[in-house]
């Protein structure tokens, strides 16, 4: 054994890896298993109550999960269209990404999403429509 | 216009999962842009042998009945670039395949991948049928074995007859063997079936000889595609398949046993 080795920390054991994934992603299905599968209503619901203000288009949207040990992250990203998307070159998605908490990008209260307030030049994201849940 | 490749056997545990995982990232490290799909329904691992089971939000079977998006429920691979992974339901059944529904999405990958790989169940039912019946080419994954030979014969007779190329009269799928699990030390002691023993019942072309690995199970565990294990004979015996499927002249390596030097045959003889 080197001297070095003594402040490395081992690598995990492969079949340590194996059974800590193996206890993750099988606690979520057991769970799981009784319940309907309510991601694609989660989402058709939520696309719907959008819709109802801002013309979005199904392709724009993504879904992203994490399920953990303890904690699992639901994300949501909704591309949102702009005025004058046809006439400028699209920004990347990730870039005009709003964080929570800034209204960046959001639609004003009161006002409809497609009123004529200076809309952002590009596609905007509406990010972290995100459910955060615990065991 | 994308190739579909099935990997299939008939029998089951021989390798169809590992060598569809390590198929698809080799043909996606030579720079295609490639898809691999679960077929087995219901009995979902192609997600853990790639290591994105916990990021799987819709599958096949919501894209299938119109519940999500084809890009929805894609995967794409965090350690290779053009690599993406469709996973199936782990909680409905095989006859959620529906031909139509199967067709539908195989036909809009075509257009936006260079190869899809689908992952076959075991059997002959269902699952396994729908996961050959659009394909081009088959990659029948045998092991030295009575049972899973005469099984990769019966799933030889499928392709040719229950398959839309045959359906249609069209050229047949091409056929390609892979030979795993194959411990050279074995076939020597006369334990073993040959690879020539095979080839000669199947009758088909060698695509490639996976050795028995024990890289093959450090990989699952901690779900890696084991062609990333570089320095392993399987990672090695997958590259080089994957080098013959796309027209290379590669030799086969890893089908006898290394000649031992002196020196390790008398610590052999003392142990």
């Amino acid at each position: 054994m080197s001297i070095f080795s003594f402040f490395r920390s081992a690598p995990k054991p492969s079949a340590v890896q194996a059974k800590e994934r193996l206890q993750i992603v099988m606690a979520h299905e057991r769970v799981g298993r009784s319940g309907p599968d309510y991601l694609p209503m989660l989402q058709q619901e939520l696309l719907a109550v959008i819709a109802k203000y801002v013309d979005i288009d199904d392709n724009k949207v993504e879904v992203k999960l994490d399920r953990g040990g303890d904690c699992s992250t639901l994300e949501v990203n909704i591309e949102l269209p702009s005025r004058d998307q046809l006439k400028a070159p699209k920004a990347d998605a990730k870039g005009a990404e709003a964080k929570p908490g800034n209204a960046n990008g959001k639609p004003e209260p009161g006002k409809p999403a497609n009123a004529s307030s200076p809309a952002p030049s590009a596609g905007s994201v509406l990010t972290n429509g995100g459910v955060s849940k615990r065991h | 216009m994308g190739k579909i490749i099935v990997m299939t056997s008939g029998k089951g545990g021989v390798g169809k999962t590992t060598s569809s995982a390590a198929f698809a990232t080799g043909l996606a490290l030579r720079g295609f842009k490639t898809v691999v799909i679960d077929f087995d329904v219901g009995l979902r691992n192609l997600d853990l042998v790639m290591g994105c089971e916990r990021r799987v939000v819709f599958d096949f079977i919501n894209v299938i009945n119109g519940e999500a998006k084809l890009n929805q429920a894609l995967i794409k691979d965090k350690r290779v670039e053009n690599l993406y992974i469709l996973p199936t339901s782990q909680t409905r059944d095989k006859d959620a395949l529906t031909k139509d529904g199967v067709e539908r999405i195989l036909n809009e990958l075509c257009k936006d991948f260079d190869y899809i790989v689908c992952d076959s169940p075991a059997g002959i039912e269902r699952g396994a049928l729908m996961s050959l019946y659009f394909a081009d080419h088959a990659i029948i994954v045998t092991n030295p074995e009575v049972s899973s030979v005469r099984d990769s014969d019966r799933i030889l007779g499928v392709l040719n007859s229950k398959s839309r190329r045959a359906e249609r009269g069209e050229e047949p799928v091409t056929q390609h063997l892979l030979l795993t699990r194959y411990d050279p030390e074995r076939v020597e002691k006369g334990e073993m079936l040959k690879v020539d023993d095979v080839l000669e019942i199947l009758a088909i072309p060698l695509l490639g000889v996976i050795p028995e690995s024990q890289a093959v199970l450090r990989a699952s565990n901690i779900g890696m595609p084991v062609i990333l294990d570089e320095a392993s004979n399987a990672g090695q015996a997958y590259l080089d398949a994957v080098g013959r499927f796309l027209g290379e002249d590669v030799e086969h390596r890893f089908i006898s046993v290394p000649k031992k030097g002196l020196f390790s045959r008398l610590l052999r003889r003392s142990a």
